[in-house]
């Protein structure tokens, strides 16, 4: 199944980034690619690879190349928040386009807090001085939750609380990218009780729109093409009501799982060793979310198009899910509560107290009535 | 006590075709709804079978709750047209006349048995507000449903019109969880609400179950809430 994109949304938009302040000279990707001696043919492979990557159609191809010969290469700021950073260890591993590519040759990623090798006060001052010099010019990709309990204390770096951080770079972004479930919706440590107040970052940027790229982590080609995405048009890309993007998670899982036809015809999966689960059938009844979860792992798959957890033969959790944390037990559709059981039992035994009830109040009623009568009787005669 | 036969009756009429038709679509819909609802949640074990053979298959399943719950959406139309050109089709329970609470009240202790009866109604006010919950439910059922079934293509128009839901309850499975939650609670209605009906019936001489057959009541006593059907 595809998604619906509208197919200019990518050329029609507004431009985010400013014109007009003149910046010093910065490479287009083309221009990189000759610096780095690779060929033209090089180059036009790598702007196929992205215009379908992004979600594009192929007649999009050549704005894509005109965008990637002339548009310079876009600085980005990468910050990270309340977070495991599991979200890096994906983006590392994207292959089309390599994330290598994205980060030395796609974007000029000035700063981030996991991937660049510098440290301490001078790193600091970097961060003050891109923000500045790029003011209203620059992408930032944030990953990881902003911590509101005891003032933001459970989260800190550089001696700040990283909700600081996060609404300092935020007023100068010209896009800001939510990578994870984390930044987009809390994550993890937003479990109840939620100890440390974890929140998604979209209250904390000063209402500026969030491209959110939710996942536990988002898969690898996601992240970077959207970043991309952003880099090469200078637009935000098409997104849904809760602001991710259409093109990666328009569909539920469940709608693009090559499983789905066991579901159909109601072949399911009991234990994860028993025969079904080895025929490879539908892992509904093993609890799995993909009815509920929107995201790509059941087109676009993970790593190089290898995998993703159904295909191993492991339920969905809902990890790109707004709530996927405290909606558990994973293993199953529905909680239960206890030796009450789940709302099935739970309802079954209402309907039956029920019954037991009505009958009781049936004789009740009817010896009432006949004390009522009886006595009405006395009266009369 | 006079004979059945020599008592003065007077004819009351109450629901419109509009509604009984409607009542029962309702009534037989609910059942095919909840019993492939829970099928749709615990599907049947397809193991022991060959599933190419099965009848039963999870599609199937789907398809009549779908199909159920369009037929029962669209037949909302006519409870609402009923409302519209019958004075007896009420709607809602009189919550803005003060008289209303204590009545409630004391059919409320007439059914606990703490009151040995209750002033007579075409419909007493505790069965209306039960009536105007069960059509609150059957509303979260119809906007939880629809958010689910169209959220496969969410940019379409169902999508746009439903996901909303999906929105607000802060996530899709909790939008199952609520379905479901409520879909039992309907039919913790419907046990009450059969016998409620079958009660009224034989213990205090309502003519109720006929009445949704013929939308007429024949009483033999003066119901407090006769006025509102002029
Ligand atoms: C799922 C099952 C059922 C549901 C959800 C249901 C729901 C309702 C509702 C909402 C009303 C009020 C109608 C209105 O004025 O808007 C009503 C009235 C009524 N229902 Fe049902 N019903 C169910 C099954 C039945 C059955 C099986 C019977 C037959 C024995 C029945 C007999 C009646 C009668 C007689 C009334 C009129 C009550 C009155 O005079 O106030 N219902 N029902
Ligand atoms: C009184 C009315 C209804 C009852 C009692 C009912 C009951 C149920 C139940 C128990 C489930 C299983 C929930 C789960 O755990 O996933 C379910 C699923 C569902 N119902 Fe209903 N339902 C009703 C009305 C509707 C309506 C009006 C729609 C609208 C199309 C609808 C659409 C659905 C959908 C899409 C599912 C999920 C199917 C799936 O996950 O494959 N239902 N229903
Ligand atoms: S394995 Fe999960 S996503 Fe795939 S068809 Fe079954 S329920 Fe749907
Ligand atoms: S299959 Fe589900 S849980 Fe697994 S990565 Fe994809 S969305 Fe997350």
């Amino acid at each position: 199944m595809c998604v619906e994109v509208e197919e200019n949304t990518a050329c029609k938009n507004v431009k985010i980034f400013k014109e007009g302040r003149k910046l010093e000279k910065r490479e287009s990707l083309w221009e990189a690619y000759l610096r780095r001696g690779f060929s033209r043919r090089n180059f036009l492979k790598g702007c196929v690879a992205l215009t379908s990557l992004m979600g594009l159609s192929t007649d999009m191809l050549s704005k894509v190349v005109e965008a990637a010969e002339t548009k310079p290469l876009p600085v980005v700021i990468w910050i990270h928040g309340h977070e495991c950073t599991g979200c890096d260890e994906s983006f590392i591993r994207s292959a089309a386009p390599l994330a290598s590519d994205v980060v030395l040759t796609s974007i000029a990623l000035e700063y981030d807090h996991l991937l660049s090798a510098a440290c301490g006060e001078p790193f600091e001052a970097h961060l003050d001085e891109t923000i500045q010099k790029y003011y209203g010019n620059y992408i930032l990709a944030v990953e990881g939750a902003v911590s509101t309990k005891d003032n933001g204390v459970y989260c800190m770096s550089g001696g700040h609380t990283f909700t600081h951080l996060l609404q300092k770079a935020a007023k100068g972004a010209a896009a800001i990218i939510a990578y994870g479930s984390c930044s987009a919706y809390g994550g993890i440590q937003a479990a109840k009780p939620n100890p440390t107040g974890s929140s998604g970052i979209e209250h904390f940027v000063g209402g500026k729109t969030v491209i959110k790229v939710p996942g536990c982590p988002p898969i690898p080609e996601v992240m970077t093409g959207v970043v991309m995405h952003v880099a090469l048009f200078g637009t935000v890309p098409p997104l849904d009501g809760d602001g991710r993007p259409k093109q990666f998670y328009g569909n539920r899982i469940h709608d693009t799982c090559y499983r789905r036809p066991f579901f159909d015809a109601g072949m399911f999966a009991e234990n994860y060793d028993d025969a079904g689960s080895k025929a490879g059938w539908c892992l509904y009844k093993l609890g799995c979310r993909g009815p509920e979860t929107y995201n790509s792992c059941g087109n676009i798959r993970w790593y190089q198009g290898m995998s993703y957890p159904i295909q191993s033969g492991a339920a969905c959790i809902g990890c790109s899910n707004s709530n996927f944390w405290d909606e558990g037990p994973f293993s199953t559709r529905l909680p239960a509560y206890g030796k009450l059981g789940d709302v099935d039992k739970i309802g079954a035994g209402l309907a039956a107290a029920t019954g037991i009830g009505v009958v009781g109040h049936a004789i009740a009623s009817v010896i009432q009535r006949n004390n009522r009568e009886n006595l009405l009787e006395e009266h009369e005669e | 006590m006079k004979a059945e036969k020599d008592v003065k009756r007077k004819e009351y009429y109450l629901f419109s075709p509009f509604l009984r038709i409607f009542h029962w679509i309702m009534a037989s819909q609910i059942v095919i709804l909840f019993v492939t609802g829970l099928l749709i949640t615990k599907p049947m074990d397809a193991n022991s079978t060959e599933p190419t053979f099965t009848l039963m298959s999870m599609d199937l399943v789907r398809d009549i709750h779908f199909l159920a719950a369009f037929i029962f959406t669209a037949s909302l139309i006519l409870r609402i047209y009923g409302f519209i050109v019958n004075k007896g089709d009420r709607l809602f329970p009189r919550v803005w006349e003060g008289h209303f609470y204590s009545e409630t009240v004391e059919v409320a202790l007439h059914y606990m048995l703490l009151k040995p009866h209750h002033a007579p109604f075409l419909r007493n006010p505790l069965a209306r507000m039960s009536y105007a919950g069960l059509y609150a439910m059957v509303a979260v059922e119809i906007l939880t449903g629809f958010a689910m079934y169209f959220m496969n293509s969410p940019f379409t128009t169902g999508g746009k019109l439903f996901g909303w839901v999906n929105t607000i309850l802060g996530s899709e499975m909790m939008t199952h969880y609520v379905h479901h939650y409520v879909a039992w609670l309907i039919i913790v209605f419907a046990l009450g609400h059969l016998y409620m009906v079958i009660r009224a019936e034989f213990m205090e001489g309502e003519s109720e179950v006929s009445s949704m057959f013929s939308g007429k009541k024949i009483l033999a006593h003066t119901p407090k809430d006769a006025n509102e059907l002029e």
